[in-house]
């Protein structure tokens, strides 16, 4: 077709309406399953991460030094703390993370929500902080890598990655530390 | 009759990836395991045969210099779609393939199908080339996928094959794209074209 002001003004006009309209139905269709897609993702991270509970952590969301922090409770009583937490430290940028604590504040468990690390290698990151002899379980101080003079072997190949997990942990321990110091 | 030829044709003799060597990006950065590369191949497949037939229907109806631009309009929208409806309906595999899924949208793929078959051809044809280059594609990726995953980690589509203590790992990370990608170029010349 040939090519004029008003033809060209018009075709594009009409074209991006279309489009537009018919985005806006896509996105009306999709916004609920993709929230719920969200909200199951997060109560199946936080129910592995945390101790036994009977209430709905993701109801109690509140946030200490910025990070999202979900209390966890058995039958009345406070069973743990489950902590959103991050580095931008990675080896691939920045990767987010979710922390379990129990009742002692030792760590129980934790999940990797996100990340853009070297499969292989830092990408191990998911199991190799829970296997034994590099497991974090239980463990209740600042963590390092053995290479920082710390307790924690890197994993093999993946300093950084290692370095960058173990910083998220203490942060989201940190976090914890604030909202518990703020009760009191 | 015409229509599979045009498939023949997508799928073969031009394979968007082993002849035309189109579409490098997704197909380096996805092509990490076979499920991966399968299911953006896929993705890309739907983008390409929704955007071909629209823009075949369209043809007629848009001025020729402000083509370019109403193609990357319908492209991008096909895109947002499967975009939308993965994360709805496939969290897990959206945040597998993460950056990707949008950026088909400046896949070459998608828009030099546009621009040299579905602009010129009827509906009916438009969709068999994106049928057939989208399955080109997809089967690259997948082939691609495959052997990188066996090579790197001993499995393929997550199937155990041998323990991946013997993987090599280089074929998962980027250099092993290249490699393989080199390797199966070289292969798919020497068996379908007589060069």
């Amino acid at each position: 077709m040939k090519s004029n002001l008003a033809n060209m003004v018009l075709s594009l006009t009409v074209l991006t309406v279309i489009v537009g309209a018919a985005l806006a139905w896509v996105n009306n269709l999709t916004a609920e399953p993709i929230a719920q897609a969200k909200a199951q993702a997060l109560a199946d991270a936080l129910s592995q991460v945390l101790p036994p509970f009977d209430n709905n952590p993701a109801e109690t969301a509140t946030r200490a030094d910025g990070l999202k922090l979900y209390s966890a409770t058995m039958s009345g009583e406070a069973a743990g703390f489950a902590v959103e937490s991050y580095s931008d430290d990675g080896f691939g940028g920045r990767f987010e993370i979710v922390v379990g604590f129990d009742a002692k504040d030792a760590v129980y468990g934790y999940r990797v929500l996100s990340h853009a690390e070297t499969p292989g290698l830092g990408a191990k990151m998911d199991t190799w902080f829970a296997t034994m002899p590099h497991d974090i379980k239980g463990t209740s101080i600042p963590l390092a890598v053995k290479a920082d003079g710390g307790e924690i072997d890197a994993i093999t190949g993946a300093t950084i990655s290692s370095r960058a997990f173990l910083g998220a942990v203490n942060r989201a321990r940190k976090a914890l530390e604030t909202y518990k110091n703020g009760l009191k | 009759m015409k229509a599979l030829n045009v498939i023949y044709d997508g799928f073969i003799r031009r394979n968007p990836t082993f002849v035309l060597i189109l579409g490098m990006c997704p197909t380096l950065g996805t092509t990490s395991s076979a499920l991966t590369g399968l299911s953006m191949g896929l993705a890309t497949m739907f983008v390409l045969i929704c955007s071909n037939v629209a823009i075949s229907m369209l043809k007629n109806l848009i001025p020729g210099k402000v083509r370019i631009p109403a193609f990357i309009v319908v492209i991008a929208s096909f895109v947002t779609i499967v975009q939308m409806l993965m994360q709805a309906y496939v969290p897990a595999l959206y945040a597998s393939l993460g950056i990707f899924i949008p950026l088909i949208v400046v896949n070459c793929i998608l828009l030099g199908r546009a621009e040299a078959f579905a602009s010129k051809n009827s509906v009916g044809l438009s969709a068999a080339d994106g049928l057939g280059t989208g399955l080109g594609f997809a089967a690259a990726l997948t082939l691609l996928g495959a052997v990188r995953e066996i090579l790197g980690t001993g499995t393929v589509f997550g199937l155990q094959i041998y323990s991946s203590d013997f993987g090599a790992l280089l074929f998962v990370l980027a250099p092993g794209a290249f490699i393989v990608l080199g390797l199966m170029i070289a292969l798919f010349n020497r068996l379908y074209t007589n060069r």
